[in-house]
């Protein structure tokens, strides 16, 4: 009879931390992420083991150390000097105010049935919730894809990923959600979500394309080196800023779009924005940067 | 009976996708690509036999704004006008593009990009945990 009990207690506790156990790896992997980058750019006497090719005067000169959780939102203006100085003096003028009012209006537009998008998003500071995993359809479900159910559901044509509406609202809801405080905060609450979690971080840290580079070469391994002129941006805080304006595009873009450029620079035919594919990586990226604050929209070079 | 068929054709085609990216990984690219000891008919064919493995497996190449497809369907067609210059037509930002290769070299490309394609994915599966933190990257 006490062995009965014993195995039934052991076989209730494993099932109840089953349940609520789905992010322990995702959670592990975000520490370990996060310690990382915090020991990388802790002192520069580090410098042999993260920086071997980088001249220590140009560490001395352009690196700022001692940075930490919060800090990497900026992404690499965290630590590039020069780049944060010009990113502050470009932010007195942000380029994406219009976005942001032009989100606003599409948000409260009403669609030809008189309903709008404050009837699917009726609190707009979502920004940090997204990419969910839906359990029903056993898919990740990113901003654009809501966006796009919400004008289906209401008789409109879905808008494409990487065009100025998509972005626009995009930069209103990330606008808000910076004003109100809010975090990232992605939930993996099912297998399905884990395994969907896990192929994103997968593809993440798979090398492809004819260069032979993954995303981690430059955003983990390589991130604070510069390439050319531009010092590579980290994973950790990655997705907090977005949409971005982007000096290269002259325009604001989502994060499905600065993908498919990644993908392009590694030589390798771009997953399609919105693809399966993209939206898991979407879902791990996010969640390495969870707690961390929303701070988009924003610029970048 | 029906269930049984499908689930049969499924089988096959993904023992025959595993099999793809299994015989590409034992091919020397240099060997298998090289023009001048086997021809453009045959570099071509190698180009086309792994290809579209790579498409379904979602880790095509890409070059210069070319898909591997679009290299090797100009390589064939030049090949088959017995042209020695290449034009490929392809697309840049919704805009028609050309560009011309000496047909060696497109055919050339076109083949080490569909086997390295496959390669390269084989060896990913292995290596992709070496560069997690908290896993298998020490640093």
């Amino acid at each position: 009879m006490k062995k009965i009990v014993i195995a039934s207690l052991v076989a209730g506790s494993a099932l109840f931390l089953n349940a609520g156990d789905f992010d322990a790896q995702a959670n592990k992997d975000r520490k370990a992420l996060q310690e990382y980058f915090e020991k990388k750019f802790e002192s520069i006497k580090n410098a042999n083991i993260y920086f071997p090719y980088t001249p220590k005067e140009e560490l001395e000169k352009n690196i700022i150390w001692g940075i930490k959780g919060d800090d990497f939102r900026l992404g690499s203006y965290a630590y590039n000097k020069n780049g944060k100085e010009q990113y502050e003096e470009m932010k007195e003028m942000p380029p994406y105010e219009d976005a942001i009012d032009a989100g606003k209006e599409l948000y409260e537009k009403k669609f030809k049935n008189g309903k709008s998008f404050k009837d699917c998003f009726p609190d707009p500071a979502i920004k940090g919730e997204y990419p969910k995993f839906d359990n029903n359809k056993k898919e990740v479900v990113t901003l654009s894809m809501a966006i796009n159910a919400c004008l289906k559901a209401n008789g409109e044509k879905p808008w494409k990923v990487t065009k100025s509406k998509m972005t626009d609202l995009h930069a209103y809801f990330a606008a808000v959600s910076k004003e109100k405080g809010k975090k990232v905060h992605i939930v993996i609450d099912s297998k399905e979500a884990q395994e969907a979690y896990e192929r994103g971080k997968k593809a993440y840290y798979s090398q492809r394309g004819y260069l032979q580079l993954s995303c981690a070469n430059c955003h983990v391994q390589g991130a604070g080196k510069r390439v050319r002129n531009e010092y590579l941006s980290p994973l950790f805080g990655a997705t907090t800023h977005f949409p971005v304006y982007r000096l290269a595009w002259q325009g604001l873009g989502t994060l499905e779009k600065r993908i498919k450029g990644c993908e392009k620079n590694q030589g390798e035919n771009p997953h399609k924005p919105g693809s399966k594919w993209q939206n898991e990586m979407i879902y791990f990226m996010s969640y390495m940067s969870n707690g961390l604050p929303v701070d988009g929209p924003d610029i970048r070079k | 009976m029906k269930k049984i068929t499908i689930i049969t054709a499924i089988a096959s085609l993904s023992f025959a996708s595993a099999g793809l990216v299994e015989d590409a990984v034992k091919l020397d690219v240099k060997k298998v690509c090289d023009v001048k000891a086997n021809g453009l008919e045959k570099v071509i064919a190698v180009a086309e036999k792994y290809n579209p493995e790579a498409i379904k497996l979602g880790v095509e190449f890409k070059r210069l704004g070319i898909k591997n497809r679009e290299y090797i369907k100009y390589t064939k067609e030049a090949i088959k006008a017995k042209k020695k210059e290449t034009v490929i037509k392809y697309k840049k930002k919704g805009k028609e593009q050309t560009k011309k290769f000496a047909t060696d070299f497109a055919a050339w490309r076109a083949c080490t990009f569909a086997v390295r394609s496959l390669q390269l994915h084989a060896e990913s599966q292995k290596t992709w945990r070496m560069a997690v933190p908290g896993d298998g990257f020490k640093y």
